[in-house]
This record gives structure tokens, sequence and C-alpha cells, in this order.
């Protein structure tokens, strides 16, 4: 790791990719015979070729992107919401007194309720269209948030903000100016911990109400027995987590260079 | 708790006795339940929002047929099963990936492909392999738990103080003594961490697991209930294995409490 990159050959860089991947090669190969020579019964494990395939066509189809963006569009929507209240609720928790008596045991009760599983309550209350799904994934992403902006604002050095006030900041400028700066790491985290939870909470309402999405799509395949299905929308989903998780930490790094 | 208490006090001003600040700390939830009691059935109709005491009722009633503790007895024991496999492979993996070149190299790539993916969202892939019921709860538990548990063991045995493996060495101790008698005693703290952070996500895998893909558990009580127009039966569920998370949750903090005193 000492090594600067510059001094690094290609062949140290390739032999480095090597070690690191052999065995992700290795099992998708056996995975692939294995499959081919139907050592396994097809619907446990189809060869790895017939997955791609199949998830080429549907790409190909345009319905593998679509059923991507409704569950995205869903997860994302539900998040927005549940940040935009979580975040003002967290910051007021933590600096006002009556915020704080008030939210504090409500915080307790609901942070530990697994919020999917009022997926019923919310088929009743809302249906099973958009609406109903982004209201329970703002719900579920709510209380991460709030718990982490809560318990940031809370660590913000109150020196921070006697120095501003005693040169006049109003207190505006100090909420904008010096507590979210401060704050925003672990608000940050809260959202990192709420974007598996948004995705979590999509995925499983679509697959009991449906209504098309990856989740949908992936149940459809294990109702109908066409395995091929199952593993090609876990294909999209991996990508879908994948592209977001970096993402996320892409902005953080971004919006923290500062510190 | 010191902090919460002065919390309490700041409201009120001054020290309050015990009992009252803890009915004072509480009090919100009590507001919430009689705002809840009052909507139901004046704004919105008692069949879409069973009142609290219908539920509470109904609670007790599923409690006393022993139905409630059946399911939820099903339901733990899934959470149970999934953990604490999560624990043996994760605690395993993770000081094996951080003491080890061979074996970081063999399963870095896996856990890093597995990492972005919601593992609840591979229920149907598990009914897949396991059909419904409590082998695809298990499984999926058992993913969902396992990144917190290895991450959280791999950091505690890269931070172990080389110079305790190092006396270790000198004295003669073989290599698998040093993992049992070094290396675990020293990650302990941290894989107890792993196993707290667990706990809930455990709780969030069972309920889509029981959603989804399993007949009987709190889980699949909920979504009968629902399916069939039974609401106060399903809200009693919903709160019971809340409850349960929560008791499980300050249950483990308790624990954590009273054993790790020296960490």
């Amino acid at each position: 790791m000492g090594v600067s990159v510059a001094d690094r050959s290609l062949a140290d860089t390739a032999k480095d990719v090597a070690t690191s991947i052999y065995s992700l090669i290795l099992v998708l190969i056996l995975w692939e015979v294995v499959g081919q020579l139907g050592l396994i019964y097809y619907n446990f494990l189809p060869p790895l070729s017939d997955i791609l395939v199949l998830f080429w066509e549907l790409t190909l189809s345009g319905q593998m992107i679509n059923e991507t963006i409704l569950t995205i569009k869903r997860a994302m929507a539900g998040l927005a919401i549940g940040i935009v209240l979580g975040v003002p609720i967290g910051l007021l928790t933590a600096r006002n007194r009556l915020f704080n008596w008030f939210w504090n045991p409500v915080i307790a009760i609901g942070y530990p309720v697994p919020i999917i599983a009022l997926i019923p309550v919310f088929m009743l209350w809302f249906g099973i269209g958009d609406i109903s799904k982004i209201i329970l994934v703002a719900v579920a992403t709510f209380w991460p948030v709030t718990l982490n902006t809560r318990d940031a604002t809370r660590t913000v050095d109150e020196n921070l903000v006697w120095s501003a006030r005693m040169m006049g900041t109003s207190d505006r400028k100090l909420l904008w100016r010096v507590i979210l700066p401060a704050a925003a790491p672990g608000i940050l985290t809260g959202i990192q911990i709420a974007l598996p939870i948004a995705f979590i909470a999509t995925f499983i309402f679509e697959m009991i109400a449906g209504g098309g999405g990856l989740g949908h799509l992936q149940i459809l395949g294990a109702r109908q027995f066409k395995s091929t299905q199952v593993y090609a929308a876990i294909i999209a989903i991996m990508i879908v987590g994948l592209v977001f998780d970096r993402g996320l930490r892409y902005f953080r790094n971004w919006l923290l260079s500062w510190e | 708790m010191a902090g919460a208490t002065s919390e309490v006090s700041d409201v009120l001003s001054g020290e309050l006795p015990a009992p009252v600040e803890f009915v004072v700390r509480w009090f919100p939830l009590v507001i919430v339940a009689l705002l809840w009691e009052l909507a139901s059935g004046w704004v919105v109709a008692e069949s879409i929002l069973p009142a609290p005491s219908a539920v509470f009722l109904t609670l007790v009633e599923m409690f006393a047929s022993g139905e409630l503790i059946a399911a939820l007895g099903i339901s733990l024991y899934r959470v149970g099963i999934g953990i604490s496999l999560s624990i043996a492979v994760g605690v395993l993996l993770g000081i094996g990936i951080a003491r080890s070149e061979s074996v970081e190299n063999f399963f870095d790539i896996f856990l890093a492909l597995l990492y972005p993916v919601p593992k609840t969202a591979l229920v149907p892939l598990a009914i897949l392999w396991l059909g419904r019921g409590t082998g695809t709860a298990i499984l999926i538990i058992f993913l969902a738990c396992l990144l917190p548990v290895v991450l959280n063991s791999y950091n505690a045995a890269r931070g172990v103080d080389q110079n305790l493996i190092w006396s270790a060495q000198m004295m003669g101790t073989s290599d698998r003594r040093i993992l049992w008698k070094v290396i675990i005693p020293d990650t302990i703290p941290n894989i107890v961490t792993g196993i707290r952070q667990a706990i809930p996500i455990a709780f969030i895998a069972l309920t889509g697991a029981e959603l989804i893909g399993a007949s009987d558990g709190v889980g699949a009580i909920i979504l009968s209930a629902g399916q069939l127009g039974l609401y106060p039966r399903m809200f009693a569920a919903i709160v019971a294995i809340s409850a349960a998370a929560f008791f499980v949750l300050r249950g483990f903090d308790e624990f954590e409490r009273r054993v790790f005193v020296w960490v």
C-alpha cells in the first residue's frame, strides 16, 4: 500500500485484480458447468448463461428498465419525504425542550418497529398503488433519519453555538451556517442507513401487492417457477443497490470535503 | 440515563422524584394513544383504524388463547437460529479475512457483491430453494445479519494489538490457541456491537420473510388477518412483533451491561 500509483507497473495491477476476483470467476465457471451438466435441479440454479440471456432480453425489450425505474421512483420519493420530515424533527428534538419531551419516547417506541409489518395496514388505508408504497417508504425511512439527526445535533459543540451567538449571528443563520454543517456527517449516516430500508420496503411491498417493479418481477418468477427471472431480477437489484450505495458515498465525500 | 433525566427536568425545571419523572418522560405516548382512541370512530372509521383499546383487548385474547405465544415462539425461534448462524459464520469469516490474506482474497469479492443487495429482497429466491416456511426465514435472517457481524469482527481482529500476538508466539503458543485465547477474547466487544446492530435487521428480515414466505409465525398472522379484514387482529399482531423486537433489543442491552463489565 505504501507504493505510489505511478511506481506500479501494469503487471502488478493485473496481478492484484486477478488475486481479488479469481474466486468469483471460479465460482461463476463452476455455476455454469454444474448448470449445463444438469447436476443441479434447473429451478434451483439455472446455468448463468441462461440468466444473462434473459436479463439481456428483458433489458432490450425495455421491461427491465421500466421495472427498475418504477422501483427507484417509489423508493426515492419515499426517502425524500422521510428526509424532509425527519431532518427538521430531529433538529428540533435536539434543540427544543418541548419537541425533546414529546419526540424522545415516540422515537424510542417507533424506531424498533419493523415498519414493513405495516404493509397490510397501508394496503387497507391507502390501497396498493404508488401513493401507498411511497408513504410506507417515507414512514420507514423517517425513523433512522430522525434518530441520527437528533443524535448528531445533540453532539454539536455548544462552544460553536455560543461563539456564533456572541458574534451576533441570527437564529436562522445559526441553523444553516453552524448547526447543520456540524451535524451533517451524522445526518448523512442516517440517510445511508435509510437508503437500503427504502429499497427493502419498496421490494417487499411490490412482492405482496404487485403493481410492477423489481420486487414484483422477482416474486412472479418464483410463483411461476421461472427461476431465470428470479435471478435476472436479483442482478438488477444488485446493480441498483451498488449504484445508489456508491452514489451516496461519493455525495457524502463531496459534501463533507471541508472536513 | 443521566442525560435523559436532565432532559425531563429541563422541561419542568427542578429535580423530580423518580416515579413522577418516569410518568412525565413517557407521557407523550399516552397523548398519542388518546389521540388515536379519539380519532378511531370520529375522524376515521373504526374498521379502518381500530381503537387502541380494541387492539389491546384482541391482543389479550390472542395471548390467552395461546395462539400468539405459539406464533411468537415460531418467529423468535427463526430469529434465534438465524442470528446464531450468522454469528458462528460471521465471526470466523471476519477474523479469517482480517488475519489471512488467502481467505481475504477468496471471500472479499463475494462480500463486496452481497453488501449492496438488500437481503430481505431475496425472499423469492429463498422460496425457490427451500420452499415457504422456517428454512426460508432462517436463510434470509442469516444473510441479513451476516455482514454486520463480519464487518465488526473484521475491524476488531484488525485492531488486535500485534504485541499480544507476538508475546504469545514467543511463549510458544500454537496458532490455534492464539486464535481462541488471544484474538477472539480481544474481539468480543466489537462482536457484541455487531450482534446488537444485527438484532433490528433480523426483525426486519423476519417480517419480510414471514409476510411473503411463510404460513405461520407472527408475520403470517399480520398478512392473513389483513386479507380477511380482521383489523384489530392485524394491529394486535403488529404490536406483538414490535414489542418482541423492542424487548429483545432492550434485553440484549441489559445482558451486555451486566456481562461485559470488564470491557
